[in-house]
């Protein structure tokens, strides 16, 4: 008797832990033609479920990989149309024209919350492929998941001053100039994916703080599962982003974690 | 008549092949990956280091069952030293088929990291994790205190370190530890045909340099140039010592991968046995600054430790799984390299090199050089 009270209590614990567990919002997944074929989209969605990933941005190089996961985890997928066949086209897409047909083939077929991600840098913006790709994001309004330099933003926003662009990796940009961004644009949003500067041993950078202060509601967090492997990444990283999260003020980490995410893809 | 111009022309030909090809500046390179063998400098961390006793008594404990908890094999089992420290198979099998090849046990002295994964910072504590770890050797620091205590070891380690029978286990464990990593300390892989002719260079005997294989000199290019393979084989252990993606998939199973470095740092902070713990007998904490210092990334996950190539050709199968049957095989994957499996901004060592059949054979007739032995 006294051993089932037990482990009814260490049931309750491990319950309750879990619930207490600060959800997130994973902006930066991709499941693509390579993990599709070593990680079915069922281990897939237990991964994320494992993790407390309440939901992801998936974008998938080809896009099969992200039709795949909707249908495995539909309450967790939010997705988004990445313009590769395969990840090996990141340097070369945008001048390759075939880029718009599968674009436009996919945008008819499914319906998307966003267009990338897509790796941009300076003067890219300005080819007609990521011209006609903008011109696609702006008539059902989806959100731009760029990946490349300031330059490229400053491009974005040019060509579509209403454009809600979420910057990957925070453009691997030094929280100064980050924030200088999200001054510039208040439709800028900030992804920290691939990024682990924002904390040493247990302790915030006070830069990073300070951007964190500045701009509570334009930073979120993402794993970037970019080869197969990394899938095993996302409960580690989910962990490491919770650790890191609860070192600020509970408001900024609630937003930073899911909040601020969430709120993105509400916006319009 | 006929004959004689052969012969003639046999020897014109060798004469045009023996010379230099290096440049100044190629020269200036391989003279970096020397002298070797490096000065030996005792471990401030084991006050056994350099002990003739503590070195007989950790290479018998090396080549002695003793050390696993049902004498079912020893360090020797898997660290043949018949077999340059190693053993031919892909993945090592301990108790179970453990997740990585075994690396081979030379030229550890004086490392910053050990393992694949870096889980250690000192030797000592690489020496300690097989004996404890369940899927090898699978004693613990109690059962390992019997075993030594019931031994005909008993009485060197008690010269050494004293009354085992007022040792805590745990100090029993760590002194076995260490009388092993004396024994470790000592094993260096020799001068090789490599060594001469970069010696040679160094003293300017070109005639001495001259009798190192053309093939291998285009190699030695190849791997200080075009294929930057220097980049991370540098120094004269040919190794930076850190951790990278070699591109190498690292699933273990369906369900399953090798952490590689994220795991080893994962281990490496919460252990007692690093520099920056109570078991380093150096009261100055040398080479603790990097324990304290280093960093997790997100890159961490899946990168492992960059190997020495001295003794390469001795050591296949290559990578950390063992998943490469030889030379020829690693220098095929790095020059078709699946860069798509790399982060967009990672590191961004590596890329296709796209070389000729001609140019797979000069690197590994270099590679061989770095093992075949002067004399």
């Amino acid at each position: 008797m006294l051993k089932h009270i037990f482990i009814l209590g260490a049931a309750l614990f491990c319950s309750t832990a879990i619930a207490e567990q600060r959800p997130i919002f994973d902006a930066h997944i991709h499941y693509s033609h390579d993990a599709v074929k070593l990680v079915p989209p069922e281990q897939v969605a237990k991964i994320l479920r494992d993790a407390g990933v309440r939901k992801a941005l998936v974008s998938s190089s080809d896009d099969n990989g992200t039709q795949l996961l909707l249908a495995a985890a539909p309450d967790i997928v939010v997705p988004a149309l990445r313009p590769y066949r395969r990840r090996g086209e990141i340097n070369t897409w945008m001048h390759d024209e075939t880029v718009i047909d599968y674009l436009e083939e996919n945008l008819t077929k499914n319906d998307y919350e966003a267009i990338g991600e897509f790796h941009a840098y300076g003067d890219d913006i300005k080819t007609p492929v990521i011209q006609r790709m903008i011109a696609l994001a702006k008539e059902r309004n989806l959100i731009l998941h760029h990946h490349g330099d300031r330059e490229a933003v400053d491009l974005i926003f040019e060509t579509w001053p209403e454009a809600r662009v979420l910057w990957a990796h925070s453009g691997f940009d030094d929280p100064a100039s980050v924030v200088d961004a999200l001054d510039t644009y208040p439709r800028l949003w900030a992804d920290l994916a691939f990024r682990s500067d924002m904390v040493s041993r247990g302790s915030i950078d006070p830069n990073w703080k300070a951007a964190f202060e500045a701009h509570p509601d334009r930073f979120m967090v993402g794993t970037d599962t970019f080869a197969p492997e990394r899938w095993y990444y996302v409960g580690p990283h989910a962990d490491f982003s919770r650790e890191w999260l609860d070192l600020l003020p509970d408001q900024i980490a609630d937003n930073i974690a899911y909040a601020n995410a969430e709120r993105l893809l509400a916006s319009q | 008549m006929k004959l004689w111009f052969t012969a003639a022309l046999i020897a014109l030909a060798g004469a045009v092949r023996a010379e230099v090809l290096l440049s100044a500046d190629e020269i200036e390179q391989t003279l970096s990956f020397g002298p070797w063998p490096p000065s030996f400098h005792s471990d401030p961390s084991n006050r056994v280091s350099n002990n003739a006793r503590a070195i007989a008594l950790g290479e018998a404990l090396f080549n002695d069952p003793v050390l696993s908890v049902d004498g079912a094999f020893s360090c020797a089992s898997c660290h043949d030293p018949e077999q340059a420290f190693t053993t031919p198979e892909a993945r090592a099998l301990g108790r179970v088929l453990l997740d990585r090849n075994t690396p081979s046990l030379q030229n550890l002295a004086g490392l910053r990291w050990y393992g694949w994964g870096g889980k250690s910072d000192n030797l000592w504590a690489a020496s300690l994790h097989p004996i404890i770890e369940e899927q090898e050797m699978a004693h613990n620091a109690d059962s390992l205190k019997t075993a030594i205590s019931e031994s005909t070891y008993i009485d060197e380690f008690e010269v050494l370190f004293g009354d085992i029978q007022v040792q805590d286990s745990e100090l029993v464990l760590v002194n076995i530890a260490k009388t092993l990593s004396a024994y470790l300390e000592t094993l260096a892989t020799d001068q090789t045909q490599f060594d001469a002719f970069r010696d040679a260079l160094e003293n300017q005997d070109l005639a001495a340099a001259v009798s190192y294989p053309e093939a291998a000199q285009r190699g030695l290019q190849l791997f200080i140039g075009r294929g930057n393979c220097v980049l991370c084989h540098n120094g004269p252990r040919f190794s930076n010592n850190e951790f990278h993606d070699a591109g190498v998939p690292y699933f273990l199973n369906e369900t399953e991968v090798d952490e590689g470095r994220f795991g080893g740092l994962n281990f490496l902070l919460s252990s007692p046995y690093t520099l920056d713990g109570n078991w380093n007998d150096d009261p100055n904490r040398q080479g603790a600054w990097a324990v304290r210092n280093v960093r997790r990334n997100h890159s961490d996950f899946g990168t492992f430790r960059t190997p020495s190539l001295r003794g390469v050709s001795e050591t296949a199968p290559y990578m950390h799984n063992g998943s490469l049957s030889d030379l020829n095989a690693v220098i095929r994957h790095y020059s078709k390299i699946d860069t798509e499996r790399l982060h967009a901004d990672g590191e961004a060592i590596l890329s296709e090199l796209n070389l000729s059949e001609q140019e797979i054979a000069d690197l590994v007739a270099f590679l061989v050089t770095l093992s075949k032995e002067l004399y």
